[in-house]
C-alpha cells in the first residue's frame, strides 16, 4: 500500500536533488502602457551587440519572443534574424540606432519607411545583456582503462545572467519602458564514476522573468 | 537465380584498408584548423545610387585566404578562406547598391577592352586577424579585417582609393566547434563590411570631387 507515496516521494527527491536553486529580480520602469495591448501590430525583439567584450545571445532574444508568444497567441514577434536581414544594413552592430530619435533618421530612407509599415513594428525591444560564468571551484579527475572508465571529484560554479530590455514606441519615436533582470545560481557536478550535473537554469529564469514583464506591458491580458 | 553483384571484401582487403583509415586519421590531426567561410547575405535595403559601376576582383581577393601557423606545440595552424565568401557578399551588396553593377572582362588597364562604366571598384583584403578564446581568454570569437579599395577608370587611371575597417565576433556556442565560430565570426565581419561600407560611400572624402562631378544627392537638387 505504501509504495505508491514512497516511489512519488523519491521522485520528488530526485527531482529536487537535481535541481539548483536560482535566485532572480526583477525591476521594472514603464511609462505609457497600451491599455488595450498592441492590436494587429507587431513586436520586434533585438540584441545588443556592439560592446567589445559580450554580446546579447541570440538564443536568449529567442527565449524571451517564445515566452510571450506561447502566453499571448495575439502578440506577433518578429524574428530577430528575419528583421535584421530585411533591413540589412540599418541594424547591424556598427549601424543599429542607440536612440529612439535615431528612427526618425533612419525612415527619411524611403525603403526602410516602407518595410517597416509592411512590417506594422509597433514596438522594438532592445535587450543588452549576458550571462556569465562566475567562481568555479573543486577538481575532478577521469580514467579509462581496460575494464571501464569513470570519473571522480566535484565541481562547482556560479552563473550571473543580467539583462535590460529597452521598449521603444515605434510610432512616437519615444522610449515608454525599460525592464531590467538579474538572475544568479549556483550549478554543481559530483562524480562518483559519471559526473552528475545539477545545472541551475539562470538564463531561463532570467528570460522568463524578463519574458512576464514584458508580457504585462504587450498584452491586454495580463 | 540472380547473383549479387557486389561481393564482400577479403580479409586482407579490410585490414589495408583499416590500416590507410588509421594512417589518414593520424594525418589529418597533424594539419591545420581550415575554415572555408559560407554563409548567407542579404542585399541592402537602400535606394540605389544612379552610377554604372564596373567590378574587377583580382585573384588575390576572389581567392583569399588566411593563414596562421602554430606558435606553440599546444596551438594548432589555421586557415581561413574568406574568398568564395567576399565574392558573394560584395556581389549581393554592389548589386542592391548602385543602379548598375557590371564585371569587368579584364583588370582595367591601358588597351584592355571593357565594358564603359562610369568607374570601375576594385576591392582588396589588406590584412585579416583572427582571435579564439584560447589566444585571449575572453569566451569570444572575433576576425577583424582591413579592406583597401580602389576606384579607377576603365582605362586604369586612378580616381580614389581609401580604405575601411570590419569586425566581427561571435561569443562561444555550446556544442560548437571552433571552426564553426570561426566562421560564424567571418560571416559578421563580411556583413560588417557590406553595412560600413554601403552606409558611408558616399561620406568617403577622396570620392567626394569625384562623386559630385557624376552624382548628387536628393536634397541637393531641391532647390
Amino acid at each position: 500500500m505504501m509504495r505508491g507515496p514512497v516511489r512519488t516521494l523519491l521522485l520528488v527527491c530526485s527531482i529536487a536533488l537535481t535541481s539548483a536553486c536560482v535566485t532572480s529580480t526583477v525591476d521594472e520602469m514603464v511609462f505609457n502602457e497600451p491599455l488595450e495591448g498592441i492590436g494587429d501590430s507587431s513586436v520586434v525583439i533585438l540584441g545588443r551587440r556592439h560592446a567589445s567584450d559580450y554580446e546579447t545571445e541570440p538564443d536568449f532574444i529567442e527565449c524571451v519572443g517564445d515566452h510571450i508568444t506561447s502566453h499571448d497567441q495575439s502578440i506577433r514577434v518578429i524574428n530577430e534574424l528575419e528583421f535584421v536581414n530585411a533591413l540589412y544594413p540599418w541594424f547591424e552592430p556598427r549601424t543599429a540606432p542607440l536612440r529612439p530619435e535615431d528612427i526618425e533618421r533612419l525612415l527619411r530612407q524611403k525603403p526602410v519607411a516602407q518595410k517597416m509599415a509592411e512590417l506594422k513594428t509597433e514596438y522594438m525591444i532592445w535587450i543588452d545583456g549576458a550571462t556569465v560564468r562566475g567562481d568555479s571551484a573543486g577538481s575532478m579527475t577521469c580514467a579509462i582503462g581496460p575494464g571501464g572508465g569513470g570519473c571522480f571529484g566535484f565541481g562547482t560554479w556560479s552563473d550571473d545572467a543580467n539583462y535590460e530590455a529597452a521598449i521603444w514606441d515605434f510610432t512616437d519615436r519615444i522610449e515608454v519602458g525599460r525592464v531590467n533582470t538579474s538572475a544568479t545560481g549556483q550549478s554543481y557536478m559530483p562524480a562518483v564514476v559519471i559526473p552528475i550535473p545539477i545545472i541551475a537554469p539562470v538564463q531561463g529564469a532570467a528570460c522568463d522573468g524578463l519574458g512576464n514583464q514584458l508580457l504585462e506591458f504587450l498584452s491586454s491580458e495580463y | 537465380m540472380s547473383r549479387s553483384m557486389i561481393s564482400a571484401p577479403e580479409r586482407g582487403n579490410l585490414r589495408h584498408v583499416f590500416g590507410i583509415a588509421v594512417v589518414l586519421f593520424t594525418l589529418g590531426g597533424c594539419g591545420p584548423e581550415q575554415v572555408v567561410v559560407k554563409g548567407k547575405f542579404p542585399p541592402p535595403l537602400m535606394e540605389p545610387l544612379p552610377l554604372n559601376i564596373g567590378l574587377w576582383y583580382g585573384d588575390d581577393f576572389a581567392h583569399h585566404e588566411f593563414f596562421d601557423e602554430a606558435k606553440s606545440r599546444t596551438d594548432s595552424s589555421w586557415v581561413v578562406k574568406t574568398g568564395e565568401a567576399q565574392v558573394q557578399m560584395w556581389d549581393t551588396l554592389l548589386a542592391g547598391m548602385f543602379d548598375n553593377v557590371v564585371q569587368m572582362k579584364g583588370k582595367p588597364g591601358p588597351g584592355q577592352m571593357n565594358q564603359a562604366v562610369d568607374a570601375v571598384l576594385i576591392p582588396h583584403v589588406d590584412e585579416l586577424q583572427y582571435a579564439i578564446p584560447t589566444h585571449t581568454n575572453i569566451k569570444v570569437y572575433e576576425i577583424w579585417m582591413r579592406y583597401r579599395f580602389e576606384l579607377v577608370t576603365s582605362s586604369g587611371d586612378p580616381i580614389a582609393q581609401w580604405t575601411m575597417s570590419a569586425y566581427g565576433k561571435t561569443p562561444t556556442a555550446f556544442l560548437q566547434s571552433d571552426q564553426a565560430a570561426v566562421n560564424l565570426a567571418a560571416v559578421m565581419a563580411l556583413r560588417d563590411a557590406g553595412a560600413n561600407f554601403a552606409t558611408t560611400f558616399t561620406r568617403v572624402p577622396a570620392l567626394q570631387s569625384w562623386l559630385q562631378q557624376r552624382w548628387r544627392p536628393a536634397e541637393e537638387v531641391i532647390p
